[in-house]
């Protein structure tokens, strides 16, 4: 299931989230716990579950069309393993609700640190 | 857009800021290296005219190339292509590699694959390509093809095409296509929906809708139409996404 329209009508604004692969991995890792550790509200577990898509989109993405997130990466100076997790409003909100979430990954979603 | 008949490695400030590839240099580099490119069935030689420059003559069966020195050596300056010998050979070589295909090269190696069908890359469609090395060129056939033929070379490239090996890596929901080496390969599994659709069964991922993200000559990408749509639709690359069933359906190039 997926909150995301398959037609691309109405689309949400997704935005990208630069991270490197260990924080993609204390990010799915913390939203796997949340899914399964507590009750979580149905409207959330669907936004919650279109992160762990858009962690494994992400790669998917790199893969196919790798010279955009490289240009990037070459103009930041970034290491290789960082990429782009793009996130609407919502999947946003959701992840930033939970309080498995690692500060460091925190700061990087909310803009107050860098990759 | 980067000329890549020339091999497109040069940097981006030879680029913008090409040094001239002499005309002289251009002769000298073909002279030596002509002899050695000409294969069976292909004709390369520098034809020298008097009062109107040398013109360098590519014929294989049906197929004839004519280029004036003169241009071929202002296409490679506007290419960035380096001026030295080893810049200039390089280039000379990769020309040569990319000159066209013949109709029975096509109908005795073609390969099909999906490549752009249009000019602004918002549509694909099938095209017989043939291996040269590493590259896949294009094939069109000639004025001389006829329908029943046309019909054999085509079948014949999607037969090769189902023998193509190609890698398979999922991803989560999403199951990615690539070719160890030539990347325009990546699509010929599509030949045969049905059998990749199985492929991606057996690894793990079922995809009861499958949509297929082609990009030609990047990995194809098979995954749920709405992941399909996240995919592609945040990325600024031009790409095509449709339902599996539509590939037997698209038309040829």
């Amino acid at each position: 299931m997926s909150a995301l329209p398959a037609d691309g009508a109405g689309a949400e604004v997704l935005v990208p989230h630069w991270l490197t692969a260990a924080h993609r991995v204390q990010l799915a890792t913390a939203v796997r716990q949340a899914m399964t550790g507590h009750p979580v509200h149905p409207v959330a577990v669907i936004h919650l579950e279109d992160v762990l898509t858009e962690l494994h989109v992400a790669a998917a993405r790199d893969a196919v069309w790798p010279a955009s997130a490289a240009r990037v990466r070459l103009a930041t100076g970034w290491d290789e393993d960082v990429l782009p997790v793009r996130l609407s409003a919502a999947e946003l909100a959701s992840v930033l609700a939970l309080s498995e979430l690692p500060n460091a990954v925190r700061g990087l979603l909310t803009g107050n640190a860098t990759a | 857009m980067m000329d890549t008949r020339f091999g497109g490695s040069a940097g981006l400030l030879q680029r913008l800021r090409p040094t001239r590839v002499g005309v002289a240099e251009l002769r000298e580099v073909a002279g030596a290296l002509l002899p050695c490119l000409t294969t069976p069935g292909l004709r390369a030689e520098l034809v020298q005219r008097s009062g109107a420059g040398s013109v360098v003559v590519l014929e294989e069966d049906e197929r004839c190339v004519r280029v004036h020195l003169g241009d071929l050596a202002d296409e490679m300056t506007r290419a960035g292509v380096r001026p030295t010998t080893t810049g200039i050979s390089a280039a000379f070589a990769s020309w040569i590699a990319h000159r066209p295909v013949t109709d029975a090269a096509a109908a005795a190696r073609g390969i099909a694959v999906l490549d752009w069908s249009d000019a602004r890359r918002t549509t694909v469609g099938w095209r017989v390509v043939v291996l040269r090395g590493e590259l896949a060129l294009p094939w069109t056939p000639s004025a001389s093809a006829d329908a029943a033929a046309l019909r054999r070379t085509r079948a014949a490239a999607i037969a090769r095409a189902h023998d193509v090996v190609l890698d398979l890596r999922t991803e989560g929901p999403v199951a990615l296509w690539s070719h160890a080496s030539i990347p325009a390969l990546a699509s010929a599994a599509l030949v045969a929906p049905e059998r990749v659709l199985a492929r991606i069964a057996a690894a793990g991922l079922a995809l009861d809708d499958m949509h297929v993200v082609v990009t030609p000559d990047r990995p194809v990408a098979c995954a749920g139409p709405g992941i399909a749509a996240r995919l592609a639709g945040e990325i600024n690359e031009s790409s095509v996404t449709l339902p599996w069933r539509r590939l037997p359906d698209l038309p040829w190039i």
